[in-house]
């Protein structure tokens, strides 16, 4: 055997097997999660959540908004955020530095007057310029912060010192939240009695095209540009599918920096966000994790598959591939920290399957994907095309195929957020296109991503937003 | 995915005629005249209704339907509906249903049983009470206390798993709803079940149960931190001369949680007489403590402010800060 010909089979029969078990992961997934979502619709049709609005037991919540330059909808978002329905309730509204009129604005909407306010220093974080609160009882429940930039971390952790609050829950001040997000965040906090639940997810939604009026959402639709469309359905694969799996194991490793609920005492024991890596969220939970591991203290991260929260998806190619590229760089960072865990029995399933899983389906998936296509296409130049290779390819595609459609079909049998059949069917054509034009552009992110944590480029990346008021009806 | 489009708009399109049917059916007993109903008389159902009882889909709807609407009324129109459900045997199949293999039909039918006010399977219930399904008991205590009232939280006398605190606010919140009972709680204080003791602190803290002052504090001892802090709270409601002291005692020992609990819980129950003791905890390293120590020392002492100004001046800038965020927090 000649050597091109045993690279050529090493290749070959390599991609054969790391896609055969990716499929597997696939079919667990899809399994775990309809088991995980059944169970969870089940118990939630014997749930009342106003009977958790009106209490007066209910576990005191922190929201934590960080703004950086974001004077365009600031007043409009944290207006939609006081009227939550949530009865111990504080939101803190923590001013990154914005180089805008972000505060100004708020003082002048919200009636704002400075504080004198001592800030535990419980996490370090960069110095407090000064703390506001209203002189209007109606706005009792806002403090805004106003700190020297430091990034998103730095922002949370502030927030974290100056909550007063057992949880807090993050998340983008841009976001727009259900009503009753809140009252659903806090139940699996409530409900769990074996195990103390140090972190609760929801899923988060795209919101392009969406109605909101007043910061609320009114009406659900499908995007109308083709980018926000794709990563609808890609957030409903991930959401409705790998997490609901992941959260029927106790393995989820990732709860989105965009909405979540956190245990505040394990976040102060564990430090706070870690402000030296893009992927604070990830990170986060991974520590909190881990911290709950060494301790040998029986813990949860719980996870419900009511979308909860909407946000803004990048539409062009440029903003969507920074954000691809920072999410690369947090996973690599955050696998890098915590390589101690890896296969590690001390660490349970975080050890032996979640962090496998992520490491070698996540992070080294897009690498093995690039350079599996740049040998294809050196074959097809060397006419040392593998028919049985082109084969494998076209089997990977399409079972891809296949599991986006599973993932519609779970929409369309729980939450079907897009009643119309037009759009199940648009997001059908969304599901056959994916691969061949997003899906590569999501690889070539993730490279690039790579490269700049090669060549130590921690920027966060512009996020251009065009804002979601501009979506109002009429 | 086409064909279970196809089939679910065939399904709707005769779940639509359905609920027509159900829709109909629950109208006619709701308006229907009462004194007619004496005995064994009968709400006229249609033939087509009738033919569809034996289908378990149409009956689902249907009770689905009846118990919706029988939650938001009360009265003769709710007796009405109790009778169409009984003499739909609706009853029977819900009881079939109480040993299904299925924990979600199990709670379901607790839960429909309940709704529909059918006292006369209290005790088919109680057997659920202990369920090794978290979802099955919660529906079976429910029951009881929304058939019993007080009475029905004897199941705490024998429940072995853990109430959660989701369940505790449930209970809590349909007790509201009845007359307080001064009910024995003592026993539930030395149950070996530790979310028994927190619900029962609860119950004693929501009702002012000043006579269970001395089973309260013995909580304080006990080994679960959860149960202790329940008992830190509840003397913030339930207190005599002595609580200051009983929790002092205690101080030392108490995890951090659970000695800011106790700080709290001096802005209400200190007097002038605790006051070197809130002094003393402006010395320790935590800045959590010494805020709390603070604002319990304004609160519960007179010349608190005074007191704490005083060190202030001695001490070095954090105390200083607490001090200037206390005064803000008082003028506000």
């Amino acid at each position: 055997m000649s050597w091109q010909t045993f690279i050529l089979h090493f290749f070959t029969y390599g991609i054969l097997l790391y896609s055969i078990i990716l499929l597997i992961c696939y079919v667990l997934i899809g399994a775990f999660s309809i088991s995980e979502t059944r169970s969870y619709l089940h118990k939630n049709s014997f749930t009342d959540y106003r009977m958790l609005a009106s209490s007066t037991e209910t576990p005191s919540m922190s929201i934590l908004a960080p703004a950086y330059n974001e004077g365009a909808n600031i007043i409009e978002n944290v207006r939609s955020l006081l009227s939550l329905h949530y009865n111990n309730l504080e939101v803190i509204i923590i001013n990154d530095g914005s180089k805008d009129d972000s505060l100004e604005k708020l003082i002048n909407a919200y009636d704002l007057y400075k504080v004198d306010f001592f800030v535990n220093q419980q996490i370090k974080t960069k110095p407090v310029r000064g703390v506001y609160k209203s002189y209007n009882p109606v706005y009792r429940k806002l403090i805004v912060v106003d700190k020297v930039n430091g990034g998103k971390a730095d922002a949370l952790n502030v927030g974290v010192n100056i909550a007063k609050n057992d949880y807090f829950v993050c998340i983008d001040v841009d976001c727009v939240l259900e009503q009753d997000s809140l009252l659903k965040l806090a139940k699996p906090f409530l409900e769990t009695t074996n195990q103390r639940v140090i972190a609760a997810g929801g899923v988060v939604r795209i919101a392009n095209s969406c109605e909101i009026e007043g910061g609320r959402l009114v009406k659900v639709h499908l995007p109308k540009q083709f980018l926000p469309r794709i990563q609808t359905l890609e957030y409903i694969r991930a959401f409705l599918l790998s997490r609901m799996a992941w959260t029927k194991l106790n393995g989820l490793l990732l709860i989105s920096g965009a909405f979540g609920a956190f245990d505040r005492e394990i976040v102060i024991n564990c430090g706070g966000y870690n402000t030296n890596t893009v992927g604070e969220d990830m990170e986060l939970v991974v520590r909190m994790r881990r911290y709950m591991e060494e301790r040998d203290e029986p813990y949860k991260v719980a996870f419900i598959p009511d979308p909860l929260c909407w946000t803004e998806a990048p539409s062009t190619f440029k903003i969507l591939g920074r954000q691809r590229n920072r999410w690369t760089r947090g996973t690599i960072e955050t696998l890098r920290f915590h390589k101690v865990m890896l296969f590690n029995p001390r660490y349970g399933i975080l050890g032996m399957l979640s962090y496998p899983y992520w490491l070698f389906f996540e992070f080294l998936a897009p690498i093995i994907e690039f350079f599996g296509t740049i040998g294809m296409i050196i074959y097809c130049f060397t006419y040392a095309i593998n028919w049985s290779a082109i084969l494998i390819i076209v089997g990977v595609l399409c079972m891809g195929i296949l599991y986006s459609i599973f993932a519609i079909m779970m929409e369309v049998l729980t939450y079907n957020q897009y009643r119309g059949r037009k759009d199940i069917l648009r997001l059908v054509g969304v599901a056959i296109l994916e691969p061949f034009v997003f899906h590569p552009f999501v690889v070539w992110s993730a490279i690039r991503g790579n490269i700049d944590l090669i060549r130590k480029n921690n920027s966060w990346g512009e996020m251009t937003r065009t804002g979601l008021a501009t979506e109002k009806k009429g | 995915m086409l064909s279970y489009m196809y089939f679910k708009s065939v399904y709707d399109k005769k779940f639509d005629k359905w609920s027509l049917i159900s829709d109909l059916l629950i109208r006619k007993a709701i308006f229907y005249d009462d004194e007619e109903l004496e005995g064994d008389a009968m709400i006229p159902v249609t033939s087509r209704a009738e033919k569809l009882m034996s289908n378990k889909y149409f009956r689902k709807l249907l009770v689905n339907e009846i118990t919706s609407a029988k939650k938001s009324i009360t009265g003769i129109s709710a007796d009405n509906l109790k009778h169409l459900y009984v003499q739909q045997g609706l009853d029977k199949y819900a009881l079939n249903n109480l040993s299904s293999g299925r924990w979600y039909i199990r709670a379901k039918a607790v839960q429909e049983l309940t709704i529909m006010d059918m006292h006369e399977f209290v005790e088919q219930i109680c057997l659920y009470t202990d369920d090794k399904n978290d979802l099955v008991r919660m529906e079976a205590q429910s029951a009881l206390v929304h058939f019993n009232g007080f009475d029905g939280l004897h199941f705490l006398d024998t429940v072995t798993y853990p109430i959660s605190n989701w369940q505790q606010i449930k209970l809590l919140q349909q007790l509201s709803n009845v007359s307080p009972s001064q009910i024995d709680m003592s026993p539930w204080f030395k149950s070996a079940n530790s979310t028994v003791i927190v619900f029962a602190l609860k119950l004693a803290r929501t009702y002012q149960r000043f006579d269970l002052y001395y089973d309260i504090v013995s909580c304080l001892d006990h080994s679960d931190p959860t149960v202790r802090y329940e008992a830190i709270h509840c003397l913030k409601d339930i207190y005599t001369d002595e609580t200051s002291d009983d929790l002092i005692s205690r101080f030392l020992h108490e995890i951090l949680k659970n000695q800011l609990a106790m700080i709290k819980v001096m802005e209400t129950v200190g007097t002038d007489k605790d006051l070197l003791f809130l002094l003393d905890l402006l010395t320790y390293e935590n800045d959590e403590i010494k805020i709390h120590a603070a604002r319990a020392l304004v609160q519960s002492n007179k010349d608190g402010m005074i007191s704490l100004e005083k060190y202030s001046r001695e001490e070095n800038q954090s105390i200083k800060e607490i001090v200037m965020h206390i005064k803000g927090e008082i003028a506000a």
